[in-house]
């Protein structure tokens, strides 16, 4: 058998292409493995502007942002295998064993001392929304809309709906209306959009495209291609109020009603998934529950900026590189987020015996909040405290804390509280 | 028993409260009027059915309801103009392509037509795959007898075509004890209609069986019989290997009339030209009992029973290994199935389907309430499922009769007429010993008409498309060295490769629509519903048949999924707008 690379990573779009650079700059011997046919993940086909403004202070598309990594990975020689399917991975005595299969070399096997997972997510579809009705064909979710536009150069609908206000959904609003397709309005069942505020304006407000919040699809009507839908105004528990249903002409329906994380891989290593992520469990140095297993990117939770997938991406490829070379002991704590307040937080352990110090913790409320100030503390010790003007569930937060001034030794058992007080 | 039409008439006036005509015709009973609603239609059937008569033809209207026509194919051609045939079988789902697989082997011309794009495209690809045992229908029917045979034919016919198939038992779940006290009714209702393999096991044995159930039962009854399939690729197995044995199949044609002479037929027409077959096999599905009528022997009336079906993730399917329901304790009466929990074929598990009627033969749409009540009801059952898990779901119509049972005769009244209709469930499980009966009625028939022979070069076996995803890694490695395209995955939740879909395109039926390929190969079943896929399955249609994208349909007729290129859309509408431009990201619609 050949050697064992130090760290494998699955996927290349801006999570795995940062972390091979993270782990490559570390000295790892690295390689990545991509299932499509080039690298860069959904960012290909993200034409649209606004990439890039945390990492290089511009407004990049979604191809040129990409192409600033996939440029550096081929400079650095980084191996990267395309067109390569994971079949199956296993993990024997510290040791990855990951079965791939692809046209040239069939199936295959390599084998690696650390993994990272960097699948990216997918896009919920309208029956895991629950819409009833027929089965016509006009019924997208919004990235494949946007792959029939942009990378296929072909219009999917003349006059459509749109379920869901996530960024792809506002995305696709305006890029159908610039190519002549009519967009009836954008139905979002919460109250309050689920997209940045930036694409609220910049893709609805500025096209004139309406936004009905508290609506939802109850129906899809027409046998073969979408002839109307059914709309109605929906209760707080997001209930149909009956009585209040509409019926919408039109000829397409695109779903942005939300993304989850892909971790197919990660669950066949019976790794833990946190409810609220829907990815992996990890600790600030984005490890999983097991050793030398790494996450990151939307894999690890849904991002709304594509630096912060960036950056927990170069993260994941430095700490797997630490990894291999010296492992270190794991002394976890849990970090803990006030379920009333907080969606979620990541990562979701702090691993005490780390040298990794310097903490990020990404973290989503779960309602609008105004002027609330958010603390971590650790058994009593104030860590962090922030007061903020806004905090939207749509906007993820990142925080920073330092534990190098704990004192763990006589630490027994502590937790990690995130607390909010308004 | 006595005929009684006016005592029938009394029965319905009392019930329903509404005067409905009846008559007797070719020994049938025909009920005319006017009532409120369907289910009084439904009522007044079933209050006509098994009193004596041969079958109910209802014809009693709702007021104010129109049915919609038939759906009929997007073609009008000549195709078929003159063709003359010796049998000729009216549709493509598993009874008709069984049927056109068994008479394959006689040396006769055959041909099988269906209305829609492909086969399997009504009930066929709308049911549980579950082949039952054939406890439940009532010993001695049609329904039981060909159950129990049917269930036993798979074993070799799946073998022969070469379908996955799997006797992976079904299980009842009770809450009472005292059910065991109905052992010895079950046993002597199984050893009338011949069903082996009966077993009463306590909580503890059942839950050996399936770990993952709810505790919240205290007996089991086991049926070992049971097995499981893919419903659409038996059926379109059945008609490749007719095909590859000389049947033709006409896809997208629809019977408009028949012309008869003397009490038989002499051509069939249809949107694709006049076809003169010799023999005629009724296999409509929901549509049979309007077959009947064009042939003007209609004797039985379908009512579709429509149920919907919930599919859940693979990824939980290993939690169960089987079928597994907790029936109301009275269920070996009725015709009502409760459905329950079922681990396919594919390893996902499907839960469903319900029962209930409604005058739609052709609406598939599902509804919130129904899905909503199938997950209350059955989710429970494996306490680790979740609403969360549901992938999609999908509404199918069971082409049930008044009778509640199969017709599987030649016409009394039309000479070279044979029906196969009333296929309602057990039909999937049915369909190989229905065959086998239409192939004797048919060689019968043809015999008094031509010499029959068998066909000298017979060939019982096809060969599915390779299933690469489940082959052992080593013979993976050898198809891909012959054929690099089964490396390329282009559906990344089933694992299915751009070979496989290829090789369906090249089918001995293929079929060029985004479903059918879903069918064959299963690119865009799994948990991202071809979100990711759909648009590389079309390209890889639009390569191989040479089709524009734009002409690429869901299911056929007006399904296409695109409507246009951008680049016409973005002329068009730069054309109409003399003033400031569209497109580009800062040079947009501004008022």
């Amino acid at each position: 058998m050949s050697k064992a690379y130090d760290v494998v990573i699955l996927g290349a779009g801006p999570a795995g292409l940062a972390a091979a650079l993270g782990a490559f700059d570390k000295g790892a011997d690295t390689i990545i493995i991509e299932r499509e046919g080039s690298p860069g993940g959904i960012l290909k086909q993200c034409i649209h502007d606004g990439f890039g403004l945390i990492t290089f202070k511009e407004k990049l598309s979604g191809p040129e942002y990409a192409e600033r990594y996939i440029k550096e990975v081929k400079e650095k020689n980084i191996p990267m295998l395309i067109s390569t399917y994971v079949v199956k991975v296993k993990k024997i005595e510290g040791l990855f064993y990951i079965t791939l299969v692809n046209s040239s070399n069939g199936v295959f096997e390599i084998t690696s001392k650390s993994l990272i997972l960097a699948n990216g997510c997918r896009e919920r579809t309208s029956k895991q929304v629950f819409i009833n009705g027929t089965r016509p064909a006009g019924v997208y979710s919004a990235g494949t809309a946007q792959y029939f536009v942009n990378i296929l150069g072909y219009l999917p609908c003349k006059k459509c709906v749109i379920l869901g206000s996530g960024d792809i959904g506002l995305i696709m609003a305006r890029r159908l209306t610039l190519e002549g397709a009519k967009v009836v309005g954008v139905y979002e069942a919460k109250v309050a959009p689920s997209g940045l505020s930036r694409n609220i304006a910049q893709c609805l407000e500025d096209y004139s495209i309406p936004l009905y919040l508290s609506h939802t699809i109850t129906r899809i009507i027409g046998d073969e291609r979408v002839e109307a839908v059914e709309i109605a105004q929906v209760d707080e528990n997001m209930n149909p109020i009956k009585g209040t249903e509409e019926v919408v002409e039109c000829d397409g329906v695109i779903l942005s009603v939300g993304l989850i994380p892909e971790n197919e891989i990660a669950e066949s290593l019976n790794i833990s998934i946190d409810r609220g992520t829907k990815g992996p469990i990890v600790d600030q140095n984005f490890m999983t529950g097991i050793e030398g297993v790494f996450s990151c990117g939307n894999a690890l939770h849904v991002n709304d900026l594509v630096d912060y997938v960036s950056e927990s991406g170069k993260f994941a490829g430095e700490n797997a590189a630490a990894y291999v070379k010296e492992k270190e002991k794991r002394l976890l704590r849990v970090v803990k987020a006030e379920d009333s307040n907080f969606l979620y937080v990541v990562p979701q352990y702090v691993n005490l015996q780390s040298a990794n110090t310097k903490i990020v913790l990404y973290f989503r409320v779960r309602d609008i909040k105004s002027k609330a100030t958010v603390q971590v503390t650790y058994k009593g010790k104030v860590l962090f405290s922030k007061k903020y003007a806004h905090l939207k569930p749509p906007e993820m937060e990142r925080i920073e804390i330092d534990i190098k001034d704990l004192d763990i030794d006589s630490e027994a058992a502590g937790v990690f509280e995130m607390s909010m007080s308004y | 028993m006595n005929r009684n039409l006016k005592g029938i008439e009394r029965d319905i006036r009392k019930i329903i409260g509404k005067e409905i005509c009846c008559s007797e015709w070719h020994s049938s009973i025909v009920l005319e009027g006017e009532v409120n609603q369907w289910s009084e239609v439904i009522l007044a059937g079933k209050l006509a059915a098994n009193k004596g008569y041969k079958g109910v033809i209802n014809k009693i209207k709702v007021k104010g309801l129109v049915l919609p026509q038939i759906k009929r194919p997007a073609i009008e051609d000549k195709a078929l103009e003159g063709k003359i045939v010796d049998v000729l079988i009216i549709g493509g789902g598993i009874i008709g392509s069984s049927i056109a697989r068994e008479l394959s082997k006689w040396d006769i011309s055959i041909m099988l037509i269906d209305k829609e794009e492909d086969l399997a495209m009504h009930t066929s690809s709308r049911n549980d795959g579950m082949v039952h045992p054939g406890i439940e229908a009532k010993p001695g029917s049609k329904r039981a007898v060909f159950n129990v045979r049917g269930n036993e034919l798979y074993s070799k016919v799946t073998e022969e075509l070469d379908v996955p198939f799997e006797r992976c038992g079904s299980n009842w779940l009770f809450d009472k004890r005292w059910v065991k006290l109905a052992k010895p009714f079950i046993m002597s209702r199984a050893k009338k209609s011949g069903v082996k393999g009966i077993s009463f096991l306590n909580k503890d044995e059942m839950r050996r069986l399936e770990p993952n159930i709810i505790d919240d039962f205290q007996l089991a009854i086991h049926f070992e019989t049971t097995g499981i399939l893919s419903p659409y690729k038996m059926t379109i197995a059945y008609g490749e290997n007719a095909v590859e044995n000389g049947a033709e199949v006409s896809l997208n044609t629809i019977v408009l009339s028949m012309e008869k002479e003397e009490e038989k037929i002499i051509s069939v027409t249809t949107n694709r030209g006049k076809i003169y077959p010799k023999a005629v096999i009724n296999a409509a599905g929901v549509f049979a009992d309007e077959i009947a009528n064009m042939a003007g022997d209609q004797f039985f009336t379908i009512h579709p029973r429509k149920g919907q079906i919930i599919f859940i993730d693979k990824k939980k399917g290993q939690l169960i290994n089987s079928v597994i329901a907790k029936p109301p304790i009275n269920l070996v009466k009725g015709n009502t199935k409760g459905g329950g929990i079922v681990k396919t074929i594919d390893g996902n598990v499907l839960i469903g389907p319900d029962a209930y009627e409604q005058p739609f033969k052709e609406d598939y749409s599902t509804s919130r309430d129904n899905i909503d009540a199938i997950l209350r009801r059955h989710l429970p059952l494996v306490p680790k499922f979740s609403p969360a898990d549901v992938i999609t779901y999908c509404a199918g119509n069971r082409a049930a009769t008044y009778e509640e049972d199969f017709i599987i005769e030649r016409s009394e009244y039309v000479y070279n007429l044979i029906h196969a209709a009333g296929i309602q469930s057990p039909g999937l499980a049915s369909a190989p010993a229905i065959a086998e009966e239409i192939e004797k009625i048919t060689y019968k028939l043809l015999s008094e008409v031509i010499q029959v022979n068998r066909k000298e070069h017979w060939n019982p076996r096809r060969k599915s498309i390779p299933d690469l995803s489940k082959m052992a890694f080593e013979e993976r490695s050898k198809l891909i060295k012959q054929n690099p395209d089964y490396g390329v995955i282009i559906c990344r939740c089933e694992e299915v490769s751009k070979g496989e879909i290829e090789d369906a395109l090249r089918s001995p039926i293929p079929v060029s629509t985004v479903d059918g390929i879903k069918r064959r190969v299963r690119a865009g079943m799994g948990r991202c519903q071809g979100g990711f896929c759909m648009p590389l399955v079309m390209d890889v249609i639009a390569k191989e048949t040479g089709k524009n994208m734009k002409t690429i349909t869901k299911k056929g007729r007006f399904s296409n999924i695109l409507n246009s290129d951008v680049q016409e859309e973005y002329k068009k509408a730069a054309n109409s707008c003399d003033c400031q431009g569209i497109g580009g990201e800062d040079g947009g619609i501004h008022e």
